[in-house]
């Protein structure tokens, strides 16, 4: 608690005005629009009603240049105190000098104080109560002086946040350690830190009736499509729920297909991630409080596309990718693969290996999809488990499982060691796709895949895996399908999907995003790149201008 | 009815060859065999011929009303009481055919890979397959028919190239074979494995570029007649006429008699079954689908998303009509020949009437689509 609370001594009065048997001054808020009466006494009347109640509210009474009365309203935790002690009351306590001696009436005081005198950029002058308060409890604070009727509200917030750290969910290799953190302005200066351009778009407005978070939509003027700008902006304009604190709620309301466990959105705590998708001409979301950063429209190929595919040579990036989206499919499929072969086709496989499966399997009672649904449950538990506990008994955990699914599992006749090993290797392969959820997704589909391997063999894994494909065609994010740039075919797409073509062949952005710039490269990169290099190093050439430096030196001499 | 113009040439060649190329190539060798045996491949061309001419009059006639499918624009040609009925034979002709396609490769599943499973289960996990994505609008229809297609062509072709190990070229002589008075039948049968072609009406008033039609039609039939006639090299060059004969589906033992090198898999006849399901399902979905809009048109209804669901039942029903798989074959012969009256002779109707009357469709120009670019 401050210390001029106790000094000038806090009002407290309550006061039941309204009718209601529950006051609720959110309600009264809503109801009308308040102005400010430029009655001191009532004013603070109004603002005790309101938000009286609380402790760590402070009102604190002074005199403008010593002659008017005047509050100073504020939150006690969520402001800078030396912001306010250095800022607003010295300026606003002593007269400038430049207009020492002069006497300032009353009807000057408003542009004196905002003009002459208070040492603060972020200042604005409002007249109506509610912007006020609402503008308080967000962590500003507002100089109220009798007998003028606008308020000086100033921006004095400050919350905690931890430091820039590495990005958990998405390591890399080679690239920046950055990661987004949960205030909205160090986000944006990360961003536009990478994007010093004038192009860059940060708009920002509120979401959630109660929480009031501010959300930014950032885009690239001139890259992103206009159309899909506005349309973003329309659907995040009909979000109407109380409580909206991260990017993964607005996702579900922004969304153009709400049954189906694919994402369409792609979130990242990456700014280099969501700089190079604005220059895609990508939307990104921004919300205050999250480090989770949307990024609209996304399709499939965005969910196995890493920071290093980027960053290392395109040979290593194509490859690497490719491996991924083999881990993906592998990882979809492998369990019930493993189940219709085993259950319904062994003679599929080499005879020496069926036999050894069959051989291991001599002592599971149950039907193969039995024992692999059970392994794969355990594996699913094991993994919620080791997210959500604390980190320290994490070994533990680890151990205990790794020991009970890999040996007692086996030794009890529960399962077949070559099932453990089958389903261990798919739950490392799901492990590869960078975007958590859509590895979610498909670790979801994994399981009716599985029943129905279980129920129709590879006839069932079929049908099973055509369901999903036609799913997945089916779907569309703000109006891009998505499997593109796969179908529909996208020649220029193509470059960026499984593999990773050379920048300098890869010359336009995505094209189904529609940008209104669609070069990346200039005319002429192809050509540059093909200019003969000169050599200074190749050995023949060094030995003779090595020999003429020395001639000079010797000519010197 | 404003349709968006999304569909590419690719897109529209890609539909007609995965929906021709289905569950009767399958059997095609021995129709063939059957008929003229030694001249297989022959009447395969010369069945091509045939479903080709039906694929052009359908064409020419959507050229000529960019705007509309067989199923609106032969009311404006014959009349409203004459145009429905036209379209009521092709909504029961393409339920007849979805139902046969789904028993025919039921039956496929029933005795080579599930062959403790009730036919009734396959037949129908197949419909719903069809009648699931049926419900999407055109443009969803194209991706996946684009989507399958290399996993279509792929497999049988595979086959082929493996199955060359074994095949023997005077099994293919002489050309013209030795039944001449099996020619005509058999090629109306072949004719009638591309009716399928038909969804090409469909297709046409979406496509970008209307005028190209034409273009799809020659690429999709002819890529998808050519696997057909090399399916039918192969078979009977590895089996000779008369074991093709004997066989019901000899293209699966084709891929039971190859085997891959490496020995990693020990039989290939199963996953060729397998991945032939994708193939199965296509000319599934492209059947299903004409029947599913021909309804919605039949009652004057916008969206044929509700007869996606609604005509299940009555297809399914149709699919376990025959006894058999004796009593199937000659249905599909039957039909299949009967098909050719409402997909060949009608559409030459319609042209001729149009061509009389002089009637002709608003052109659908280069119009962009509702993409804001």
């Amino acid at each position: 608690m401050s210390i001029f609370q106790r000094w000038f001594g806090k009002v407290k009065k309550r006061k039941q005005s309204n009718s209601s048997p529950y006051y609720i001054p959110s309600k009264e808020l809503e109801r009308r629009d308040i102005h400010l009466s430029g009655d001191l006494k009532k004013t603070i009347e109004q603002i005790l009603n309101m938000i009286g109640e609380n402790d760590d509210l402070v009102i604190r009474r002074f005199h403008v240049f010593g002659d008017y009365p005047a509050i100073l309203i504020y939150f006690s935790n969520i402001i800078k105190q030396t912001s306010i002690n250095e800022d607003i009351l010295k300026p606003t306590m002593y007269k400038p000098f430049h207009l020492q001696g002069e006497k300032i009436r009353k009807d000057q005081l408003r542009d004196v104080l905002y003009n002459d005198t208070l040492f603060h950029a972020d200042a604005k002058i409002e007249n109506s109560f509610n912007k006020m308060l609402n503008a308080v409890l967000r962590g500003e604070s507002a100089i109220i002086i009798d007998g003028i009727k606008e308020a000086l509200v100033i921006d004095t917030r400050n919350v905690e946040a931890r430091s820039v750290t590495d990005p958990e969910t998405e390591r890399v290799v080679r690239g920046p350690r950055e990661g987004f953190i949960e205030l909205l302005k160090t986000n944006i200066a990360l961003l536009r830190y990478r994007l010093p351009s004038p192009d860059f778009r940060v708009k920002k407005m509120e979401v959630g009736r109660v929480t009031k978070a501010t959300l930014a939509v950032c885009y690239i003027k001139g890259i992103a499509n206009p159309a899909l700008v506005d349309e973003v902006i329309r659907r995040l304009q009909k979000i109407d729920q109380d409580n909206i604190y991260e990017t993964g709620q607005i996702e579900q309301y922004i969304q153009d297909h709400h049954l189906t466990v694919f994402p369409q959105a792609q979130s990242t705590e990456r700014p280099d991630k969501t700089a190079s998708a604005l220059m895609e001409g990508r939307v990104a979301l921004i919300i205050d409080g999250s480090p989770m950063v949307l990024i609209v429209p996304a399709v499939f190929s965005q969910f196995y596309q890493t920071v290093d595919d980027y960053t290392e040579r395109f040979t290593s990036g194509s490859f690497f990718r490719m491996i991924r989206l083999v881990a993906l499919i592998f990882s979809l499929i492998f369990p019930s693969l493993y189940v219709a072969v085993i259950s319904f086709n062994p003679e599929l496989i080499p005879t020496e290996f069926a036999v050894a499966a069959a051989g291991a399997r001599a002592g599971v009672p149950f039907p193969a999809v039995v024992e692999v649904l059970f392994i794969e449950i355990a594996m699913e538990v094991l993994r919620e488990a080791t997210i959500r506990m604390p980190s320290i008994v994490g070994g533990a955990l680890s151990i205990v499982g790794v020991l009970i699914i890999g040996e007692a599992a086996v030794n009890a006749g529960f399962a077949s060691p070559i099932t453990v090993v089958a389903i261990a290797l798919t739950t490392i392969g799901s492990f590869a796709t960078p975007a958590y959820n859509a590895a979610l997704a498909l670790r979801i589909v994994r399981f009716p895949l599985l029943i129905l391997s279980g129920i129709f063999g590879l006839y069932g894994v079929m049908i099973g895996l055509i369901l999903i494909t036609n799913h997945l065609l089916s779907l569309k994010s703000f109006g891009e399908p998505y499997l593109s740039p796969l179908i529909p075919g996208n020649w220029e797409g193509m470059k960026d999907a499984i593999i990773r073509a050379p920048y300098w062949l890869h010359t336009k952005r995505p094209q189904d995003l529609y940008p209104l710039n669609p070069d990346r490269v200039g005319d002429q990169v192809q050509e540059k790149l093909n200019e003969s290099p000169h050599n200074p190093l190749s050995p023949r050439q060094s030995e003779q201008s090595v020999s003429k430096s020395k001639k000079g030196k010797e000519d010197d001499r | 009815m404003n349709r968006p113009r999304r569909i590419t040439l690719l897109q529209a060649t890609a539909v007609l060859i995965s929906t021709v190329i289905g569950v009767g190539v399958l059997a095609l060798p021995r129709f063939t065999a059957q008929s003229m045996d030694t001249g297989a491949p022959l009447l395969t061309l010369l069945g091509l011929g045939v479903g080709f001419l039906g694929l052009i009059l359908l064409t020419l006639l959507g050229m000529r009303f960019p705007q509309q499918t067989i199923l609106e624009y032969s009311e404006a040609i014959l009349g409203k009481f004459l145009g429905r009925l036209g379209t009521l034979i092709l909504v029961l002709f393409f339920a007849l055919l979805t139902a046969l396609i789904a028993r025919e490769f039921g039956q496929v599943v029933v005795a080579s890979v599930l062959r403790k499973t009730p036919l009734e289960v396959t037949v129908l996990v197949m419909l719903l397959l069809a009648a699931i994505p049926s419900r999407n609008g055109i443009d969803v229809f194209a991706y996946i028919h684009q989507f399958y297609l290399p996993f279509i062509l792929a497999p049988a072709l595979v086959i082929v190239a493996l199955s060359l190990k074994n095949a023997d070229p005077l099994f293919l002589q002489p050309i013209l074979g030795n039944q001449p008075a099996g020619m005509f039948p058999g090629m109306l049968t072949v004719a009638a494995l591309f009716q399928g072609s038909f969804v090409h009406t469909l297709i046409i008033p979406s496509m970008r570029r209307p005028q190209k039609a034409w273009v799809a039609a020659l690429w999709g039939l002819g890529i998808s007649g050519a696997l057909y006639v090399v399916i039918a090299m192969a078979t009977l060059s590895v089996f000779g006429p008369e074991l093709t004969k004997q066989f019901f589906w000899p293209t699966l033992e084709l891929a039971k008699a190859t085997s891959l090198p490496g020995a990693v898999l020990e039989r290939l006849d199963a996953p060729f079954l397998i991945l032939w399901v994708m193939a199965v399902f296509t000319t599934l979905l492209s059947s299903y689908y004409v029947t599913a809009y021909g309804m919605s048109r039949l009652f004057n209804l916008q969206d044929h998303r509700l007869f996606s669901w609604f005509i299940l039942p009555f297809v399914f029903v149709l699919a376990m009509l025959p006894g058999n798989i004796h009593v199937l074959y000659d249905s599909i012969q039957w039909v299949g020949r009967a098909g050719l009256v409402p997909t060949i002779l009608y559409p030459l109707l319609l042209l001729l009437v149009a061509a009389l009357r002089g009637k002709r469709g608003a052109s659908g120009g280069q119009q962009t689509t509702g993409q804001s670019s």
